[in-house]
């Protein structure tokens, strides 16, 4: 049963007022009030002068479970939700692999699951290891907010930028994968800016809906389960949702919304390390990390893991 | 003046009605309260929330959107219901 060992994060130090990013965004002043007002979206985090390499090496700088461990990783995951976040031929997973003495892993990118693709990768990574018997997968996510479409998920949400870095087992006591439900939807797969509105009118059943069925599988009512980790594309939408499932608002852990924005497929390791920071993990509860992904590779999933 | 705690749903319907085309950018035919927001208008979820700033500008009234669901922005009408029912008191 895959298991998540340690979890790492980094946050760019630079913090820019979603106003600050009207003009670029060609956002009307009503948009940037939605968005702060309803979406609670307030700022997002952006270091200009740092590559893609520098925010992944910046969030495998705090994952101190690596240390001395660099020979064990058998596979080293990048989850994106563009499929190309970098000019070619950059590489930025080979070059960590190279600067860490990682080379002997074998390191790719694992796309098409949109935004959901953060739980597509630890998948992956678990599926992996499982095979092989042992060993650890480096399951990396976060992307630089370098093209337009990596900047605004239209009238939902603000990209940011950051990254994560966590070691994944094929099995171990923390934290346990119990179930994973991915719901891929053809239907929208499409550039963002396609049809907002269509995306929208199924966005709060279809979470709806694969929450319920990775609960189901891993047996667990949702009244058990202690938190939601949530991707952080913008507050109202989790109020809706939970008003749906019947879910308390208050154990959906929405704090990073307004201080990060949307980090990509890193939303659900921040909010984990979140959770971590402020004790509201305990061993043995069970939580949700689900994700909804837009555009390109339009997926639903959650996951349901105990602590 | 302070944002009224009371208002009665045609006034919001009336406003509705002015403020679609600001909202949508466009002209927008006759709308009444059975006028379907999304399938006959086009609004989207979050161009129903702008319409929603628009009339807390438009009737100086403040609307607590903590509780809205998908039914509510069915129609015209389950909308300004929704508005007149939920209102919340000046900052």
């Amino acid at each position: 049963m895959t298991a998540l060992e340690a979890v790492a994060t980094y946050l760019p130090s630079g913090r820019v007022p979603i106003e600050d990013l009207a003009g670029q965004l060609e956002l009307t002043p009503m948009q940037v009030k939605l968005f702060r007002r309803y979406h609670r979206l307030a700022e997002v985090r952006r270091e200009p002068d740092g590559t893609l390499l520098d925010l992944l090496l910046a969030a495998v700088a705090n994952l101190d479970g690596l240390r001395g461990r660099e020979h064990e990783i058998r596979y080293v995951l990048h989850a994106r939700t563009f499929p190309v976040v970098v000019p070619y031929p950059v590489n930025p997973v080979h070059a960590l692999c190279r600067i860490l003495g990682l080379d002997h892993a074998v390191a790719f990118a694992v796309t098409h699951h949109a935004c959901a693709t953060g739980l597509l990768a630890l998948d992956v990574a678990g599926r992996l290891l499982a095979h092989d018997g042992d060993g650890l997968a480096l399951v990396l996510a976060g992307e630089k907010t370098f093209t337009r479409d990596a900047q605004l998920v239209p009238e939902t949400s603000v990209f940011g930028e950051g990254a994560s870095a966590c070691l994944v087992r094929h099995a171990g006591p923390r934290d346990r994968l119990l179930a994973y439900a991915a719901h891929v939807r053809g239907e929208f797969d499409d550039e963002l800016s396609g049809d907002p509105a269509a995306y929208q009118r199924e966005y709060h059943s279809s979470l709806a809906d694969v929450i319920l069925a990775a609960a189901g599988k891993a047996r667990t009512d949702l009244g058990d389960v202690r938190l939601i980790l949530p991707h952080n594309v913008n507050v109202v939408a989790w109020q809706r949702l939970c008003r749906r499932i019947g879910y308390p608002i208050g154990q959906v852990l929405l704090d990073n919304v307004p201080v990060a924005g949307h980090v990509f497929c890193a939303d659900a390791f921040l909010n984990y390390q979140t959770a971590r920071e402020r004790g509201l993990l305990h061993p043995g509860d069970r939580y949700v990390v689900a994700a909804a992904g837009a555009g390109r590779g339009a997926t639903f999933s959650a996951m349901v893991f105990e602590h | 003046m302070e944002p009224s705690l009371t208002i009665h749903k045609g006034t919001v319907v009336d406003s509705i009605r002015v403020l679609l085309p600001r909202v949508l950018r466009r002209d927008v035919p006759a709308a009444d309260e059975d006028t379907k927001l999304m399938e006959d208008l086009g609004l989207s979820s979050s161009t129903t929330l702008e319409l929603m700033l628009e009339l807390e500008e438009r009737l100086d009234i403040q609307i607590d959107v903590e509780d809205i669901d998908q039914d509510d922005f069915a129609t015209v009408g389950t909308l300004a219901e929704f508005v007149a029912s939920h209102l919340l008191p000046a900052e």
